[in-house]
């Protein structure tokens, strides 16, 4: 498979009266692309666009998604099943607009798996967001049945997300990039014996499923993670929408649509492919909750492994706590497989810095990155400009946000200013590969 | 200008040597000793005060030695206190660390001293204060107080600090998040790639998160023939006598006791009790045999099923207790059962 991404850099997006690209500059029709996203779903009742550009004095809250602004040439849908009906996704063209994502933002409610963004000021290095132009696509929806639910699906809000990512990336859909990204995953039965002599190397995905009920985990060509077994891809196919972010899991744990289409992880194998390296693509994994469930996902990654001739394999969880038993579970197997492993998770030492990191420790785990401690306390003052809702981490139990406690207060404080754990971060701990973070003995 | 306090013993303030060793606490204004080369590296601070202590007094008056230091610096400004070096001085280690985390559960401020590796006070206070790795003796004073206030100085300019191997003190099982600068060889993405690629190659490789060894201790071979056995009874429940006489911690505990039980048909409600933090107290108070059961070890004793119960049992408290605590006072309860011959002991669970 093919994959090559046609990038266009945008400088600046302004909101106008038509579309337009020209000298980095993005220019959306804000009345067009709402009343088109209305039209696609009734069940949205309010819909603002608003520009948050680095640097801003501005805090953005409840964070429900970010996605990166593409389209495809050859006209296929980008996101497989979600924007659209199923059509193969991982090879083709796609256009890319970088340094900016659309950035889905709850107008008044937030739910569990929803984050925090600052622009500027001490808060923007918690998140890789505030080095990009979001695109804040700001809503509400009729989905009374999961108002005040700590858990929501936030469908009708996700679902204009990636539609909105998608008709700004039509906008340049027949335009020249200014450079292009290529990414080829040669069929592996059909590979050079030259490739043939570099160690097999396998990337193992565990997205995020632990939601019985459908709705709210991740998805691949539109299909629930959670009934879902693993299986074999090519790494273009996750770069291409194949999977989507859900709403479920602490916000820093989590890996947004935008981590996916742009996989860090995925890349770095790639600068490595046919050099040290010979990338044998994606083992798809899920993070079910059922022990019966995790060990069937642990056996198929290593049989898939086993029988694909994989010498050495990464593994990543979109996670922390409950899902820390398949990413421990699923590297022993592997390495009792013979399969020696690389983790890249994120820890929960407490905000002392001394309880055990995973849920669940082995000795075989002897090649971990962490990228960052779930519980560190945050304390911030408050931004000029909110977009979205502040009270929404006191009222809507978001992850790492709180509306009491006797010691620290409420988590958004009357004078704007804010205290929660890192867990708030919207994708805070970038466990997908951007974080700079790491764990070290204080 | 911030303003810090300085501890040393009797020794590093000129008092004299071991004769001296009984000296009272008292302050002095300024420096003195080494405290002279810790205000002389202090950036945009000074050394107001330095409190000079005998180890004898500090070893065997602890209580009064801290609550007469902690009434000397009532008033005083104070934003950051310094203990030692202490290098490889045991009662003088253990003085600094009892000390500087009296001073910081009490005054909420930053505390660090300094000692060698193998000063016990490195592992009874690792967890509570920041000590620095030190040198075995005083020819390392320049060098272990030119590490300590690198990292001081950052403190009172409220600047990052990197961690316990960067900057060179005893790591103590606290984890926390750092930020690194930003740029791609120092992403997840690429950290992992790399990482893998050197464990591909086999060479050595630094985990993130080095993950500590199951240490697991066999299990015991049966007692051949238990009614000629003495059977001694251990416990990290935290019975004590009422008075909890040797000061155990009701948490993280460093101490432990050894109790007389001799003649006793069982532990009394109001004779003894449990410290533990980690658990409802009210049962054990109540009737301590329930964690400790001397009552039915009696019984067995009464009956011939064991031969003798060991005339103490030995308690702790286990809850937020490290392994290498746990290990410590193990290793210095054996030698009295190895006096008493005991055969077996009996560890209940709490």
């Amino acid at each position: 498979m093919k994959l090559s991404i046609g990038n266009l850099y945008v400088t600046d997006v302004q909101l106008g009266d038509h579309n337009a690209f020209q000298d980095g500059v993005l220019t959306v029709d804000k009345e067009g692309a709402i009343s088109f996203l209305k039209e696609c779903d009734d069940h949205i009742t309010d819909l603002d666009i608003v520009i948050a550009r680095p640097g801003d004095d501005t805090r953005i809250v409840p964070v429900i998604e970010t996605i990166e602004p593409r389209s495809r040439k050859d006209g296929r849908c980008v996101f497989p099943g979600v924007t659209d009906d199923v059509v193969p996704a991982g090879d083709g063209e796609l256009m890319a607009l970088k340094g900016c994502c659309v950035t889905v933002v709850g107008g008044t409610w937030g739910s569990f798996g929803d984050g925090v963004i600052d622009m500027g000021g001490e808060g923007a290095r918690h998140t890789y967001w505030s080095k990009l132009i979001n695109i804040c696509l700001v809503g509400e929806t009729d989905e009374d049945f999961e108002r005040h639910e700590q858990q929501k699906c936030n469908h009708a809000l996700r679902w204009a997300g990636h539609r909105l990512a998608e008709y700004l990336g039509n906008i340049v859909r027949d335009m020249e990039p200014q450079d292009t990204e290529t990414y080829v995953f040669d069929p592996l039965l059909k590979r050079s014996e030259e490739r043939a002599k570099l160690p097999n190397v396998a990337l193992v995905l565990q997205p995020q499923s632990q939601m019985e009920a459908l709705g709210y985990n991740d998805l691949l060509y539109g299909w629930d993670m959670n009934k879902y077994l693993p299986s074999f891809l090519s790494p273009t196919e996750v770069l291409d929408g194949a999977l989507i972010s859900g709403s479920f899991m602490p916000s820093s744990s989590k890996w947004s649509t935008y981590e996916m289409q742009n996989f860090p992880t995925i890349k770095e194998l790639f600068a490595e492919d046919g050099k040290s390296l010979n990338f044998v693509g994606v083992i798809m994994s899920n993070l079910n909750v059922a022990l019966d469930q995790k060990e069937r996902s642990a056996i198929m990654v290593r049989n898939i492994a086993l029988n694909l001739g994989v010498d050495y394999a990464i593994v990543t969880e979109e996670g922390y706590g409950n899902p820390d038993a398949d990413y421990v579970r699923c590297q022993v197997i592997l390495e009792d497989a013979g399969i020696p492993v690389v983790g890249i998770s994120n820890e929960c030492t407490g905000r002392d810095g001394q309880s055990q990191p995973l849920v669940t420790l082995d000795e075989k785990l002897n090649a971990l990155v962490s990228t960052g401690n779930v519980s560190e306390l945050s304390r911030l003052p408050a931004c000029k400009t909110v977009i979205g809702n502040l009270e929404a981490m006191n009222r809507d139990g978001m992850s790492g946000s709180w509306g009491y406690d006797e010691v620290l207060g409420k988590s958004a404080r009357d004078d704007g200013s804010i205290i929660m754990e890192d867990n708030n971060w919207f994708c805070g701990d970038h466990i997908s590969g951007l974080s700079v973070k790491t764990m070290v003995e204080f | 200008m911030k303003r810090v306090i300085c501890y040393v013993n009797q020794f590093f303030g000129g008092v004299g040597g071991e004769d001296k060793a009984d000296q009272e606490p008292y302050i002095v204004e300024g420096t003195v000793g080494p405290t002279m080369a810790i205000n002389g590296a202090l950036k945009d601070a000074q050394v107001t005060h330095t409190i000079v202590c005998g180890d004898n007094f500090m070893g065997s008056n602890t209580d009064e030695a801290v609550r007469r230091i902690m009434e000397m610096l009532e008033g005083k400004e104070i934003d950051l206190f310094i203990a030692g070096p202490a290098f490889q001085a045991g009662r003088y280690g253990v003085a600094c660390g009892t000390i500087c985390k009296a001073i910081k559960e009490k005054l909420h401020i930053p505390v660090v001293t300094s000692m060698n590796a193998e000063n016990p006070g490195v592992e009874m206070f690792k967890k509570d204060v920041i000590i620095f790795k030190g040198g075995a003796g005083a020819v390392k004073m320049r060098q272990d107080v030119g590490v300590m206030m690198k990292y001081v100085n950052k403190v009172l300019a409220g600047e990052e600090t990197l961690g316990a191997d960067a900057e060179g003190y005893f790591a103590r099982g606290c984890r926390h998040e750092r930020f690194l600068e930003d740029c791609r060889e120092n992403t997840a993405a690429y950290r992992g790639v790399q990482m893998l690629l050197k464990k591909m190659a086999g060479l050595p490789y630094q985990t993130e998160l080095e993950i500590p060894k199951k240490e697991l201790v066999p299990i015991a071979p049966p007692v051949a023939d238990l009614s000629k056995a003495t059977i001694a009874m251990v416990t990290t429940g935290g019975i004590v006598p009422v008075d909890n006489p040797d000061r155990i911690q009701s948490a993280s505990a460093t101490r432990w006791g050894r109790y007389d039980i001799t003649g006793m048909d069982r532990l009394k409600e109001g004779e003894f009790k449990t410290i533990h933090a980690g658990f409802d107290p009210a049962a054990a108070n109540a009737d301590p045999n329930v964690i400790m059961p001397i009552d039915a070890m009696r019984e067995y004793e009464k009956i011939g099923f064991i031969g003798k119960l060991h005339n103490f049992f030995y308690s702790t408290v286990g809850t937020g207790t490290t392994e290498a605590e746990a290990r410590r006072m193990a290793k210095e309860m054996i030698p009295y059962f190895k006096k008493d011959k005991v055969d077996a002991i009996i560890m209940g669970s709490t």
